[in-house]
């Protein structure tokens, strides 16, 4: 449990807020290149602002402000024609990446991109896409560095083929073994937890010790303030930021990058775009239809009743904490230990941002650049030499890969 | 009439009809604050806290199964008094569950009526 006053400055985003002063040193993702179909004004609605992307002939993109009704929706997303400009509001800088542009709405010169994986690899092999969940950023964040909940919320009852795991979460088989990862997230639910600083967050190793000294092993990262980056499947990483649209909304933004062949961009976009509702990118399985809960299913399917994509999942579990979650009510156990490292990171920052110590907050000096990685990856080792496993992994993925992955 | 030692007021909250369900389970809400019914596998009637005391999930979709409820997020399950029984995912040996317990508010089923006993204070 924390107090009222604890959890209001960790999660409050505002211009004037104490965690929000720590997002705006780093770039923000703020919306989808694929978005300027929309035409050369794209509503962005990011921590607490009203703001438009506008494009120019040039193609040259800017952010700038956009007059707001009083009382409009979260994610309101106004026609094109209908946005006006507030030219007494700020303008931020921004920068495409991959097919997010990426917006600095910090003070001083924005920090250096790191040369991480999803950043390093080309166009070819990059797909973006979002999601809004309608909850605030930091229990979305929170989520994804509990390496736990994966054996309960996404548990399936039933393992199918992983050869029809293209594009999919847990669907894989692990690296070294003849099991879907979705059978030894069931048969193993206790993982235990490591937890190690690094200079751009958290790496977090959980460990699932099987049967005849075998280990399955699954490393994933936080990436300072508010992403995570974790294996999807043996040819793809996730990146994923969860970015507030305002107190009580946030966006996913994720980068999924392949050290194989080229992301099949068409079939990626057709599965996640069946699940949204363009311009907003809301869920069609949401609060509002019970996130298409079946307890028949539940009780024979999935641990949830909603389905077989563990985004659905996700989002039931952090939107149903209620829009900021009550962090004087939690209890925190030992399968949460990422989260409270995590929490001593963001408060530390906090800390370093009131004070004036910019140098102090991760990933915000000159050997950004020369930040590489991170590891992210399923696998299945000896017990007594995990470690050497991973990482040989990890080098021999690398060096197969058509495009310079190497550390 | 309310006193300091007022336990409260019996309020009818459901019928039996209204739980008679595959999966006899609904949210209940009380004086502003979520709860969840549900009876459990010996057919006896839990009304308890909506919010899994672990991180705030929502219990109303939580699985009925082993004589109480459990929650989808972490697999904590509670029985009809709100006491937590189990946490799969804590270290083997762990005894924190027993220091966990959600609200709960005593309930009683007569003549097809589910009736709760609502403090006066609403805790």
């Amino acid at each position: 449990m924390i107090s009222q006053e604890l959890n209001d400055q960790m999660t409050r985003i505002g211009p004037a807020t104490q965690a929000g002063g720590v997002l705006r040193h780093y770039w923000q993702p703020a919306a989808l290149i694929d978005e300027l179909a929309h035409g050369d004004k794209v509503p962005v609605n990011l921590l607490g602002e009203r703001l438009v992307l506008l494009r120019d002939a040039q193609d040259t993109l800017t952010l700038a402000t956009r007059v707001a009704a009083q009382g409009e929706p979260a994610v309101h997303y106004p026609a094109a024609a209908d946005i006006e400009i507030d030219t007494n509001g700020p303008t931020y800088p921004v920068v495409e990446m991959k097919g997010v542009v990426f917006a600095y709405l910090g003070p001083g010169r924005p920090p250096d991109f790191p040369n991480f994986d999803c950043f390093r690899a080309p166009d070819s092999h990059v797909f973006a896409f979002k999601g809004l969940w309608e909850c605030n950023w930091l229990q979305a964040l929170e989520i994804g560095i509990d390496p736990a909940h994966a054996s309960f919320l996404h548990r399936f009852l039933e393992d199918e083929n992983p050869d029809d795991s293209y594009g999919k979460q847990f669907r894989d088989k692990a690296e070294g073994a003849n099991m879907p990862i979705t059978q030894l997230l069931r048969e193993y639910p206790r993982p235990d937890i490591e937890v190690d600083e690094t200079s751009y967050g958290l790496k977090i190793t959980a460990l699932r010790h099987l049967e005849s000294d075998l280990t399955h092993v699954r490393i994933t990262n936080q990436i300072f303030p508010q992403a995570i980056c974790i294996p999807m499947s043996r040819e793809m990483i996730i990146t994923q930021w969860h970015v507030p649209v305002d107190d009580e909304n946030c966006y996913w933004f994720t980068l999924f990058t392949s050290f194989d062949s080229p992301v099949d961009k068409d079939l990626m976009r057709a599965q996640r775009l069946k699940e949204h509702v363009l311009p907003t990118y809301a869920p069609r399985k949401n609060k509002s239809n019970d996130y298409h809960y079946d307890p028949q299913e539940q009780a024979t399917l999935t641990y949830t009743g909603m389905g077989l994509d563990i985004n659905v999942h996700d989002q039931w579990a952090v939107e149903g904490m209620g829009p900021i979650q009550d962090r004087t009510q939690e209890h925190l156990g030992r399968s949460d230990k990422a989260i409270i490292r995590y929490r001593r990171l963001l408060r530390g920052a906090i800390a370093a941002v009131e004070a004036g110590r910019r140098a102090d907050l991760p990933m915000q000096n000159r050997t950004t650049t020369a930040i590489t990685g991170p590891l992210s990856n399923d696998a299945i080792a000896d017990r007594q030499n995990w470690q050497d496993v991973c990482h040989q992994m990890d080098i021999a993925r690398r060096a197969a890969c058509s495009w310079d992955a190497t550390l | 009439m309310t006193t300091q030692t007022d336990p409260g007021h019996w309020q009818v909250i459901a019928t039996t009809a209204q739980l008679d369900l595959p999966r006899p389970l609904l949210p209940v809400t009380l004086r502003g604050k979520p709860y969840v019914l549900f009876r459990d596998d010996a057919g006896a009637l839990g009304l308890i806290g909506r919010h899994c005391p672990h991180r705030g999930a929502d219990l109303c979709y939580g699985r009925l199964e082993d004589n109480g409820l459990r929650c989808p997020f972490h697999g904590w399950h509670f029985d009809r008094t709100g006491q937590c029984v189990e946490q799969p995912a804590e270290p083997e040996g762990s005894k924190m569950f027993t220091q966990i317990k959600v609200p709960m508010i005593p309930v009683e089923e007569i003549n097809g009526e589910i009736r709760a006993l609502v403090p006066e204070d609403a805790q």
